[in-house]
């Protein structure tokens, strides 16, 4: 028998065999070097445990969400939340007050290991940055008394809408007429008198971020949101796309403090207390 | 001779392109007009490959439009340097135009526009300023930002070797040239009393006049109609000996005091209101909008009196959490009354272009609350708002 030579090895059948002898020991060595190398390493996770602690990067001038008390200590629902996250894998937070347009650099340089800081998904940065699920929706509502019928922007033609004039919510009001839906927009100086006004039954609806929103209902105004964010604006948690352990992490302890209903008591805790009977 | 006998199933079979290949090989063969006719076929190919690359990212200019305003001072500054689709940079300036506004300032980095010594790439400026033109706007370009091949290794992408002043007079020259039938306004550099806009060297007024001196010739030179805008300060507070800044009417004075006068047409200013009304007074002491009245009154001091003055950034902002920011109702009144304060009060003041109409992109900080338009082309509040004031509409609720 002679031996094959290349070209005999390039037609089939020999070919096929060829091929999936290549394919075999690719698999092989990719198996092979991967079990060598395995996973990398998150250094922001081991370093947080070998500290002890974690640190968050937060602007506090936005209150509820993050402020300071009289004696210049960090507090508000951020800074309960990034506590109640360290709490979950055994450690501290450690607040760094830092500007909020020098946050995500502050990630980016490792000052800090995550930004919790009534933060916004930015699609643009995610090839830098990991954004974990979003725990408050601030994007601007349709909002209607509680025992209002009115459930969704369709229903708003020959009605009238409350807006803060030259806000979000205004932009969309307009939209809305530009669009084709008749509506009345009744435009006030601030979201307060809006909100007033729906209260006193001078508009059908009123359009207004979320974060309003959530404090009127936390003072007892009888309202509600119908629909979904007309306007979204998640607030989410930062942290660097090479931290996968943290990354994972922060997925399983959101998840739990959703499930033990810890994220809605941090909520009545800051913005005052709702009814959730609806 | 003994012929290898190959079996007929182990001979090369011809593929479809080679078959293509023969196939014109043979016809080129028979006839010399078949010949011509396959050229032909080729050259147009090549045309209209090319064709379709130029004019991949072009739209027609269209009519040409006129801006109808009840103030001709209104202008704002565009942002269209990093916007690539024309299309979307006609669409900006329709709807600056149909804002009411016939002014826009136009950035044109020096670092894209010549990215090699003597090589010019002039194709997003042609873009940007004829659609400017074709809308009725009045174009005032502002020139900055340098080249590797201008500036040592590893250096700030603002600082500028004073041996390399003429190699930024050469550009301003060429671009003064190019342009001097469509733009009439250049303005050289921006800021240059904030260390980070100048390379980060400790600021210096005589520096930058050193600059004026070089570039200003050159300018005039090339294009003797040119107006040429100087200033164009931060307004800061930064006590003497910062090492951030100085003060920009410091700045001013020191300007004048090596020599600015005969080199600049017009004074550029930057006026922010920051969180003050439009008509809070002027003081040494404050950041607010009619500090723009301080900076004149150095102009007149020194002498130029004659000379007028653009507003080429200013304005509010309406961020929810930027501690310098107001209420968005309040941004509107402001905005329309800063308008109107230029245009029945400041006769010396040639127009207020405020920052900033779009971004191409969100910028996810305070920065997107300066602008009128969002990056989809969602008109805002205040830009419906200053349409109306443009009108002659405008009402507040």
């Amino acid at each position: 028998m002679r031996p094959a030579n290349l070209r005999d090895l390039l037609q089939p059948p020999r070919l096929w065999f060829v091929i999936a002898a290549l394919a075999a020991v690719v698999a092989l060595g990719g198996w092979l070097l991967l079990r060598q190398s395995g996973p990398s390493v998150d250094r922001t996770w081991l370093q947080m445990q070998e500290r002890g602690t974690w640190r968050v990067g937060m602007d506090p001038s936005f209150p509820p969400f993050e402020t300071l008390d009289a004696q210049g200590a960090p507090v508000g629902y951020d800074v309960d939340l990034a506590r109640a996250l360290a709490a979950e894998w055994g450690l501290e937070a450690e607040i760094v007050a830092i500007g909020y347009d020098s946050l995500l650099d502050a990630l980016q340089v490792d000052r800090v290991d995550a930004v919790v800081s009534a933060f916004p998904f930015n699609a643009r940065m995610t090839k830098d940055i990991h954004y974990s699920p979003p725990y408050f929706e601030a994007g601007v509502r349709l909002v209607v008394g509680t025992d209002a019928t009115l459930e969704n922007v369709e229903e708003l033609a020959g009605r009238t809408v409350a807006v803060e004039w030259g806000s979000r919510g205004d932009a969309i009001a307009r939209r809305l007429q530009r669009e084709g839906i008749a509506l009345e927009r009744l435009p006030f100086q601030s979201s307060q008198e809006a909100l007033d006004a729906l209260l006193a039954g001078a508009g059908d609806a009123l359009l207004l971020d979320g974060v309003s929103l959530r404090l009127a209902q936390g003072e007892g105004k009888p309202v509600r949101a119908v629909g979904p964010a007309l306007d979204a604006d998640p607030y989410v948690i930062a942290v660097s796309i090479k931290s996968h352990q943290l990354q994972a992490a922060l997925y399983d302890a959101l998840a739990a403090l959703e499930q033990a209903k810890e994220l809605e008591l941090l909520e009545d805790r800051w913005f005052g207390e709702m009814s959730r009977g609806e | 001779m003994n012929c290898p006998i190959v079996p007929p199933e182990k001979r090369d079979l011809p593929t479809a392109k080679s078959k293509f290949a023969n196939w014109l090989a043979f016809l080129a063969a028979t006839s010399p007009r078949v010949r011509k006719l396959i050229g032909a076929l080729l050259v147009c190919s090549v045309v209209g490959f090319s064709y379709r690359t130029y004019f991949r990212n072009w739209v027609p200019l269209g009519p040409q439009r006129a801006v109808t305003t009840v103030n001709a001072k209104m202008g704002v500054h565009t942002r269209l340097t990093d916007e690539p689709e024309a299309a979307k940079i006609k669409r900006s300036l329709e709807m600056v135009r149909e804002m009411g506004a016939p002014w826009i300032v136009e950035y044109f980095p020096w670092a894209y526009y010549e990215p090699r010594q003597g090589h010019y790439a002039w194709g997003h400026p042609d873009v940007v300023i004829d659609h400017a033109n074709r809308q009725g706007l009045t174009v005032i370009a502002r020139l900055g930002y340098v080249p590797e091949w201008a500036r040592p290794e590893e250096s700030h992408h603002l600082y500028l070797p004073e041996e390399n002043y003429e190699a930024f007079g050469r550009y301003a020259a060429e671009f003064a040239r190019r342009y001097q039938e469509k733009v009439h306004y250049l303005i050289i550099w921006n800021e240059p009393n904030l260390s980070l806009e100048w390379g980060f060297r400790p600021v210096d007024p005589a520096g930058y006049v050193e600059m004026l001196k070089i570039v200003y010739p050159m300018v005039k030179a090339a294009a003797p109609e040119m107006q040429v805008l100087a200033g164009a300060l931060a307004p800061t507070l930064d006590p003497p000996g910062s090492e951030w800044s100085m003060n920009d009417l410091d700045y001013l004075q020191g300007m004048y005091d090596a020599g600015a006068s005969g080199y600049f047409d017009i004074l550029a200013i930057h006026a922010y209101g920051l969180g003050f009304d439009a008509d809070e007074p002027a003081h040494e002491s404050v950041v607010n909008f009619r500090r723009a009245e301080l900076l004149r009154d150095i102009m007149v001091r020194n002498g130029d009196g004659d000379k007028t003055a653009m507003i080429t950034e200013g304005g509010w902002n309406d961020h929810p959490r930027w501690t310098r920011a107001v209420r968005p109702g309040q941004r509107i009144l402001n905005s329309a009354r800063a308008f109107e304060i230029a245009r029945s009060e400041w006769p010396w003041l040639e127009n207020l272009c405020l920052w900033v109409f779009r971004f191409p992109w969100d910028q996810k900080s305070y920065q997107d609350y300066y602008t009128f338009v969002s990056t989809d082309f969602e008109p805002k509040a205040i830009y419906l708002e200053m349409q109306q004031y443009a009108q002659g509409r405008f009402e507040a609720p």
